[in-house]
């Protein structure tokens, strides 16, 4: 199974998961050279590096955001979802995760390159998230007041020709 | 007071640990969710639910007349406001006397002796109360600096009146350093802010912040629960508290002084509620009033350890004019010793806000440990709300058994899905000064802990995560 991290820059990580299911419940998983051991007892799932000694994991699901050490990843199972970072220049995502303050256009505008489309506040402040491309306004995923997390596709513009 | 209907207009962790108090008693405690939280993990606590509809802090937690409404229509008798919001808001404590709704909180009057800081310094002063010594308003030329310096005594700092963030300011130790530096601070001060005036003030070498916490009945008897140490502090907000502080130590006559100063201003203002008196303490163990907060606290947990004192509910019984728990200031007695870490969705690194989802929690904790939290799995922290989710408690026997048990519990605490300080907490933990009980509120800046926050390896830290999500797939 591939499983794909995406970071704040949309940069990807790969993973080649061997996976293979063992005896007495236990699967072991291969990644480069690490093997890693996993079991659930009593409902809550447990992990080794050796097979002797065990510790406590999260239940973690794919689509979640993940932290490893100081970097924050979304994390895909299978595939990665394409309009979601694989978007071009007309594509405004959340780079960290903010609530939407307001909307300054609507579908079907036109809009031109560097044109305010809405306003987030992360962090305490507020940010302007302009248009990447000029072109028209295709879809507006948000309204004011969501929260939303980083990753998330907030807007489209329909490019036009250069 | 049984089956008086309480409104808690707070959320997250406090309005858990007002509603565990309110339902022990045999009050009904009554939550509130909002719009942008409506699975909010206090309401598992709460008996009731009320809808507070709007979705920014304004609209809502902070709205006095739609609480206001609220209290009418669900018949509320008293009104709890945990820390922050209304907490410490004198005219929303009128409002409701007026309404003749109990204020779980001192009266109005001690608020607003305490809410603005050059008030509550005056107060202070009146009490016999020290306070930090220092000029009244500017001072305009270098030879009464000189003289006020003399009078203050060395070391001193200058200071600009509209200084901050450590510019212009500057230690004095000598009649020497004050002639050097006043013009250059007055020089600096102009350059950087576009006001020369200049301050003078007494330079606390090595501070120390220590607080007492304040528990006073509606009958005029005031008790203080000793002392608690918060120096560790980022972004002047503390992230590991203990009591009792390990800077006062074995120093009984230190401890008992400080803590009968605080009684002394409590009774000075009528403070009639759970309270906690501020001090600077520099390395020559003098001690300084900073400020007084009128309110429960957010480290209100470590002295409730070592006290034995339930201290929400005690403020709860204050306020209904209910006996204490404890009869006199001598049934207070201190037992072992506490830590508190403050769990924050902030990056460990940089110590900024970093709001998010919970991917993953678990907890495997050694005996003792208290976790007053609002978490659970899914749960998005938003950037609305302060990034603190969570505070773990450890008392042991004494101070080095606390940092060994929060320590392990610090392990066993698993969140995944957002950035904590969690492995900025571990370094502290593990850090000799900090074991040894040395430090001062200069720690972060002088040890500077977040570089050595521990760096996993890639694939084996990927791998759990991938292992954890295949293990949940059918």
């Amino acid at each position: 199974m591939r499983y794909y991290f995406v970071d704040q820059d949309r940069k990807d990580i790969v993973v080649d998961l061997n996976k293979v299911e063992t005896h007495a419940g236990i699967t072991q998983f291969t990644f480069q050279d690490q093997t890693f051991l996993a079991r659930r007892l009593a409902g809550k799932l447990f992990g080794s590096w050796d097979g002797k000694k065990w510790f406590k994991m999260t239940q973690l699901s794919a689509g979640e955001t993940v932290v490893s050490n100081t970097m924050t990843y979304k994390m895909y199972r299978g595939f990665k979802p394409s309009g979601l970072f694989t978007g071009g220049a007309g594509a405004l995502v959340t780079q960290m995760p903010g609530k939407v303050v307001k909307l300054m256009v609507k579908v079907g505008d036109k809009v031109a390159k560097g044109e305010t489309i809405l306003i987030l506040e992360a962090r305490k402040m507020e940010t302007e998230i302009k248009a990447g491309a000029s072109g028209v306004l295709k879809s507006l995923l948000v309204q004011p007041g969501q929260a939303l997390e980083q990753g998330v596709l907030m807007a489209e513009i329909e490019t036009s020709a250069p | 007071m049984l089956g008086k209907r309480v409104l808690i207009t707070n959320r997250g962790e406090i309005a858990i640990r007002i509603a565990k108090a309110l339902n022990e008693l045999g009050l009904v405690s009554v939550g509130l969710w909002t719009d942008n939280e409506p699975e909010a993990a206090h309401l598992e606590y709460c008996q009731e639910w009320v809808h507070l509809p709007g979705s920014t802090n304004r609209d809502t937690y902070l709205n006095v007349p739609k609480i206001m409404e609220i209290i009418k229509v669900h018949k509320i008798d008293a009104v709890h406001p945990g820390y922050g919001f209304l907490s410490e808001n004198g005219e929303f404590a009128k409002t409701l006397k007026a309404a003749g709704v109990i204020f779980i909180g001192p009266n109005p009057e001690a608020i607003a002796a305490m809410g603005d800081k050059a008030i509550s310094k005056q107060w202070a002063k009146k009490a016999g109360v020290p306070v930090v010594p220092g000029s009244v308003g500017e001072v305009p030329t270098a030879e009464e600096a000189l003289k006020l310096c003399q009078s203050i005594g060395y070391p001193v700092l200058l200071k600009a009146v509209a200084g901050g963030g450590g510019k212009g300011m500057r230690p004095c130790y000598s009649d020497a350093d004050v002639k050097t530096n006043f013009e250059a601070v007055q020089r600096e001060a102009l350059s950087s802010f576009g006001n020369a005036g200049l301050l003078v003030e007494k330079y606390v070498k090595d501070p120390h912040h220590i607080e007492v916490q304040i528990l006073a009945d509606k009958k005029g008897n005031v008790y203080h629960l000793f002392e608690r140490e918060c120096s560790i502090q980022r972004r002047h907000q503390k992230i590991i508290e203990e009591a009792p502080s390990p800077f006062i130590g074995a120093d009984t006559k230190l401890r008992t002084e400080i803590c009968e100063t605080a009684v002394k201003l409590a009774k000075a203002v009528g403070y009639d509620s759970a309270g906690t008196v501020e001090f600077i303490m520099g390395d020559d163990r003098k001690f300084y009033f900073l400020e007084m907060n009128t309110r429960i606290q957010v480290e209100h947990p470590i002295t409730e350890e070592i006290t034995g004192i339930d201290l929400l509910a005690n403020m709860v019984k204050s306020a209904f004019n209910q006996p204490l728990d404890f009869k006199s200031q001598d049934d207070i007695k201190l037992h072992g010793h506490a830590i508190e870490c403050r769990i924050c969705a902030e990056d460990p690194v940089t110590m900024l806000p970093a709001p998010g989802k919970i991917a993953g929690f678990e907890t495997t904790f050694p005996q003792g440990i208290r976790f007053d939290h609002c978490l659970y799995p899914k749960f998005t922290i938003t950037p609305d709300f302060d990034p603190m989710v969570g505070k773990l408690v450890a008392r042991g026997f004494d101070r080095a058994v606390a940092v060994r048990k929060v320590r392990a519990a610090l392990d066993g605490l698993l969140l995944d899905g957002l950035k904590t300080n969690i492995p900025l907490l571990k370094v502290i933990l593990d850090e000799e000064s900090f074991k040894a009980g040395q430090y001062t509120t200069h720690y972060i800046a002088g040890v500077k802990p977040q570089e050595k926050v521990a760096i996993a390896e890639e694939a084996r830290s990927l791998l759990v995560r991938v292992a954890s999500v295949e293990m949940g797939q059918v």
